[in-house]
């Protein structure tokens, strides 16, 4: 899409401004119903970098792929000019004080910011229910969730306000909503994407990550985005000759697909078993070999994560004192206690607080080593477990949802029910490695979503691949 | 999990909860602390534990001083500033 878009651009079919303006009327005519941004860029701002872009194409000179591209991102990454609320009351008033590095590196190419994305609470949700704001509803079915945590990206781009949108997934919260949207989410290998100016939530899991209608846009925003960055020690030079890669013909007769037994028994939606092996059939058709594997620590990567998590959580989300970042409004505050325990008690609501107190539950002395050291050493068995199976194995197929997109309200008074959702896609966080939702089938106007899992730092080889299988399957 | 223990997280994590908000707290986290018991199963002696996401170690750059200058930006969310400074509430009485 971002392709077309671009061609249109240079042949002069559409000018940017119409391009932006169009956009633009659309989050005006859909956005009151589907509520998938918190806010907006004003559009004199949005008009005036596209005009200067038209200026650009009219005296003939190149433009980028990316320039005059609109685009949206999740409101827990910072970018100048805008509020950065993270979802949360508690940064109802904050302004962004400096710029992401993944938002500073597409403005560089020129792409247009037009707004920020609505987002479960400091991103901790699996439904956009837990905003502080407001739910957003699923473009596909207005009476269901989008999924979360990244739904107002997710629905943003299924809705066609914006071409494509930033997300972060930490334990699913890009290709879990992808799947309910019915478009592409992919998860870059941890360390690939830069997290600076991305509000922490799990800052071992954590990644920014782009939702395209497409694996082709998804691949030119990744290459975009990541890239080693100073501000994050944890990121990395991606050794990867780009244009080797691309000469590289992928031949999916070559692959060798790994189904892990494990993610297709209990607990996995009828109907999405049946639809995934269908799309399975039709890869193995176009000549793949197809293989059942095992990947038994990852029944454990749920309860494993649920314990990393809200560990590094509470120490993120410390910071948080009603202080430094703006508050909530009017408290009576009588001392600096009163101040720190009124605006987390009032600031957070209650899945933040509750992913907070567990987190300060097992890093807690007495219960350190039966939880958080733990979790630590299952997370190694996991990780080997990963590494074994690609040894066998090219990519892993698994289904990124144990079930369809549900209803609003359906699961929001239980939190056990709610982080299932995560079940097939946190394995992939647990251990680093990146995967890809691709939209394989429909049932009853409802998109269901493919997994697709690769090795460490095998993004590229990972989306040749999703690439091939997108057509391939739906 | 009972009343003081929980008392005693909230007063770890600075948050205050109504008498209803840490009944309802109480029994979510026994629901979710009798799930992630299951990890138990595995036998991991001797598992080396794995502490980030990443396997690289140890990343230094040089130790160069550099001139930064004052950001009124890293403030201006801030409800409460004077000369610069955040300003805050009594911490002693």
């Amino acid at each position: 899409m971002i392709k077309e878009l671009h061609q249109k651009l240079i042949n002069k079919e559409i000018t940017a401004v119409d391009l932006a303006r169009c956009y633009l009327n659309t989050i005006e005519e859909k956005d009151k119903q589907i509520n998938a941004f918190l806010s907006l860029i004003e559009e004199e701002k949005v008009l005036k970098q596209a005009e200067q872009i038209d200026e650009k194409i009219n005296k003939g000179e190149n433009i980028n792929l990316l320039e005059g591209i609109p685009f949206a991102v999740k409101d827990n990454m910072l970018a100048l000019g805008t509020k950065t609320t993270a979802g949360s009351k508690i940064l109802e008033n904050y302004e962004s004080s400096f710029e992401s590095t993944a938002v500073k590196l597409l403005k560089d190419q020129r792409a247009i910011l037009i707004g920020k994305t609505n987002m479960d609470e400091f991103a901790m949700g699996s439904s956009t229910e837990n905003s502080a704001f407001f739910p957003t509803k699923n473009p596909c079915d207005l009476t269901r969730v989008p999924g979360g945590s990244s739904g107002g990206s997710a629905a943003a781009v299924k809705s066609e306000m914006v071409p494509f949108a930033l997300g972060s997934d930490t334990g699913g919260s890009v290709r879990q909503p992808a799947s309910f949207c019915g478009i592409v989410g992919f998860k870059p290998s941890y360390g690939t994407v830069s997290r600076h100016g991305l509000i922490a939530m799990a800052s071992s899991l954590d990644i920014i990550s782009p939702l395209t209608q497409s694996v082709e846009d998804a691949e030119i925003i990744f290459k975009v985005i990541a890239g080693q960055d100073s501000m994050d020690s944890t990121s990395l030079n991606i050794p990867i000759d780009l244009d080797k890669e691309k000469n590289k013909e992928f031949k999916i007769e070559n692959s060798v697909f790994g189904l892990p037994k494990e993610y297709f028994q209990k607990g996995l939606d009828d109907v999405i078993k049946k639809k995934v092996e269908e799309a399975i059939k039709k890869i193995e058709a176009q000549g793949a070999k197809i293989k059942e594997v095992s990947l038994s620590t990852s029944l454990y990567a749920l309860p494993c994560y649920y314990i990393i998590m809200p560990a590094e959580i509470s120490a993120n989300l410390a910071r948080f004192d009603g202080i430094r970042y703006g508050g909530v409004k009017d408290l009576k505050i009588e001392n600096l206690r009163d101040l720190y325990f009124k605006n987390r008690g009032k600031g957070f609501g209650p899945e933040v607080r509750r992913r907070i107190i567990l987190g300060t539950y097992v890093l807690s002395s007495g219960y350190y080593d039966a939880y958080y050291k733990k979790a630590q050493q299952v997370r190694k068995l996991i990780n080997e477990d990963f590494n074994k199976v690609f040894k066998e194995v090219d990519f892993l197929i698994t289904p990124t949802s144990p079930t369809l997109p549900f209803k609003i309200g359906e699961k929001s008074d239980n939190p056990l029910a709610m982080y299932l959702s995560d079940v097939f896609t946190v394995g992939a966080n647990i251990s680093g490695v990146p995967a890809i939702n691709l939209p394989c089938a429909w049932e009853n106007n409802l998109p269901i979503g493919l997994q697709l899992i690769g090795s460490y730092l095998s993004d590229y080889q990972l989306l040749q691949a999703a690439k091939l299988i997108e057509k391939i399957i739906i | 999990m009972d009343s003081k223990e929980i008392n005693h997280l909230l007063e770890l994590a600075r948050i205050e909860l109504s008498s209803q908000e840490q009944e309802k707290i109480t029994l979510d986290l026994e629901k979710i602390l009798d799930y992630v018991k299951q990890l138990q199963e595995l036998d991991t002696t001797g598992v080396e534990p794995m502490t980030g996401g990443t396997s690289i170690q140890n990343i230094c750059r040089e130790d160069e001083v550099h001139e930064q200058k004052e950001n009124d930006e890293l403030k201006k969310s801030a409800f409460n500033t004077e000369k610069g400074y955040f300003k805050v509430p009594p911490i002693f009485e």
